[in-house]
């Protein structure tokens, strides 16, 4: 027999956590989006210095997150575990997931190797002394390290996996999300885009690709990053996460924003080959899903990442889907690219625009690439976001796209 | 080191472990597991004891003791052999 095809059902955000180079919290993102104030500089964590000879690497690291795990726990959990405990646990408050069965509430983190530099550190400790490696080592090497140390600390019973899209991760999360929800495999679900805390190989290796700047600002991190602009030379590292807490709308409950369509697909492109014919089916599919065009749309918040052909690609997109009249801005131009985590921290920003009628504004922008478009210059714009469109994108050829909108009338704001 | 020396040592070893046992009182006739030391801690535990007596010693071998002090005999007879 065939299964039942699931019952079309309008999906919301009920609760938001985030990380980012701001601080922890709603309060610290919102008013650093508005405020936009340069955050990149040098990257100093230990295990991020570039090898002998080599430039210094560019970005943005994020303060030490608050103390959420016992310290039994806490002493074996890094960086980014501690994060994402951080996010969940106030996206999980503000949604009250206490008052969800266990067995109803479902986890889905997207990324892959979440803990890369701290990973390098302790493989040379171990190297150097093999009689004596940490046990630890044996389990916290596996990606689903980060959804063992949520699932241990949260009462999360429905079940947990890690997706990996690349950059393209956070987005592929939501999208996972959503489906475990609208299948009825649980009530509610967590999509969470984890932390990458890239290493100093990892780095290096991004800059060899092409697809990481910046040679042309070197020695000024403030100009590094600026997606969509004339003098952009490749994307800016900015740790970052978020969870995003997606459930079936309920009147009752006060949400963000609906999750009114969801796309993603792949174009056949293994490395980091951008492909504007596969950016526009997704998007054309997850609008289609909506039931909008993309006329519809009053606000859109790109990937514009700031690689050359990346940002030149995208915006060829725009101009297909139809996009002009939407208000668009950078949140990488503030945040850095959070790789795994874009898709999330970006979603998360794109909501509390939609909740506060402010969109923030775009650092670095000027001159922009393509000045047809309605961009959000140096100043935050008052607008009350109605139909948005989120698009992410990863190497090996993945587009995804979501179309949120505004709560229906009358739910409660908060 | 003695045994009193190196039951000293996993008690510290512990408490670094498992901080939350920082004012428990532990002594040579107390289980790790009785304490509500996990598997992994008491790997964990009986690593940085080694490591910081400088003796490698294959944790298959450190199986049996029924206490801290066993223990610390144990790890003793290891180092004298």
């Amino acid at each position: 027999m065939p299964n039942k095809p699931p019952e079309p059902c309008s999906l919301a955000v009920t609760g938001i956590g985030v990380a980012c180079g701001f601080g922890h919290g709603k309060p610290a993102l919102w008013d650093g989006l508005l405020s936009a104030p340069n955050l990149f500089g040098f990257l100093g964590r230990p295990g991020r210095q570039p090898f002998a000879g080599q430039k210094r690497f560019i970005g943005i690291e994020m303060p030490d997150p608050p103390s959420v795990l016992a310290p039994r726990v806490e002493r074996t959990v890094g960086l980014s575990g501690r994060v994402a405990v951080s996010v969940l646990n106030e996206a999980w408050q503000e949604a009250d997931l206490d008052s969800f069965a266990p067995e109803r509430i479902g986890l889905i983190v997207g990324g892959s190797n979440f803990s890369s530099r701290e990973s390098a550190l302790a493989s040379d400790d171990d190297m150097a002394r093999p009689g004596f490696i940490s046990p630890r080592h044996g389990h916290e090497f596996l990606d689903f390290d980060l959804s063992g140390i949520c699932t241990a600390s949260f009462p999360i019973r429905g079940f947990s996996q890690t997706v990996n899209a690349a950059s393209a991760s956070g987005s592929a999360a939501t999208i996972q999300a959503m489906e475990a929800v609208r299948s009825g495999r649980v009530d509610v679900c967590i999509a969470l885009g984890g932390m990458q805390d890239v290493s100093a190989l990892d780095l290096h290796r991004l800059r060899a690709l092409g697809a990481m700047g910046s040679e042309r600002y070197a020695d000024t991190p403030n100009e590094a990053c600026r997606p969509m602009s004339r003098d952009h030379d490749g994307f800016i590292f900015g740790e970052a996460s978020a969870a995003l807490v997606i459930e079936r709308a309920n009147s009752a409950r006060s949400h963000y924003g609906i999750l009114s369509g969801s796309a993603q697909i792949v174009d056949g492109n293994r490395g980091p080959q951008p492909d504007s014919a596969g950016q526009q089916r997704a998007a054309r599919m997850a609008l289609a899903e909506a039931g909008l065009c993309g006329e519809d749309i009053d606000y859109l918040n790109g990937h514009a990442t700031g690689t050359p052909l990346g940002d030149e690609t995208e915006l060829e997109s725009y101009r297909q889907l139809g996009l002009h009249g939407a208000w668009t801005n950078t949140t990488k131009s503030i945040l850095g690219h959070g790789l795994s985590a874009a898709g999330s921290i970006e979603l998360a920003a794109l909501l509390l625009q939609m909740r506060h009628g402010i969109l923030h504004p775009s650092r670095n922008l000027s001159p922009p690439l393509d000045d047809t478009l309605r961009w959000v210059g140096d100043t935050p714009q008052p607008h009350q976001i109605q139909k948005a469109l989120k698009l992410s994108f990863g190497f090996g050829g993945i587009n995804t796209a979501l179309v949120i909108e505004a709560p229906s009338q009358g739910a409660p704001q908060s | 080191m003695d045994s009193h020396a190196i039951s000293e040592l996993l008690i510290k070893m512990i408490r670094r472990t498992v901080p939350e046992l920082a004012d428990h009182a532990i002594g040579r006739n107390d289980a790790m597991a009785d304490l509500g030391v996990d598997s992994i801690e008491r790997s964990e535990i009986i690593i940085a004891t080694l490591e910081t007596i400088g003796l490698e010693v294959p944790m298959v071998q450190l199986h049996g003791p029924r206490n801290i002090g066993e223990l610390a005999d144990r790890i003793h007879a290891k180092q004298t052999p």
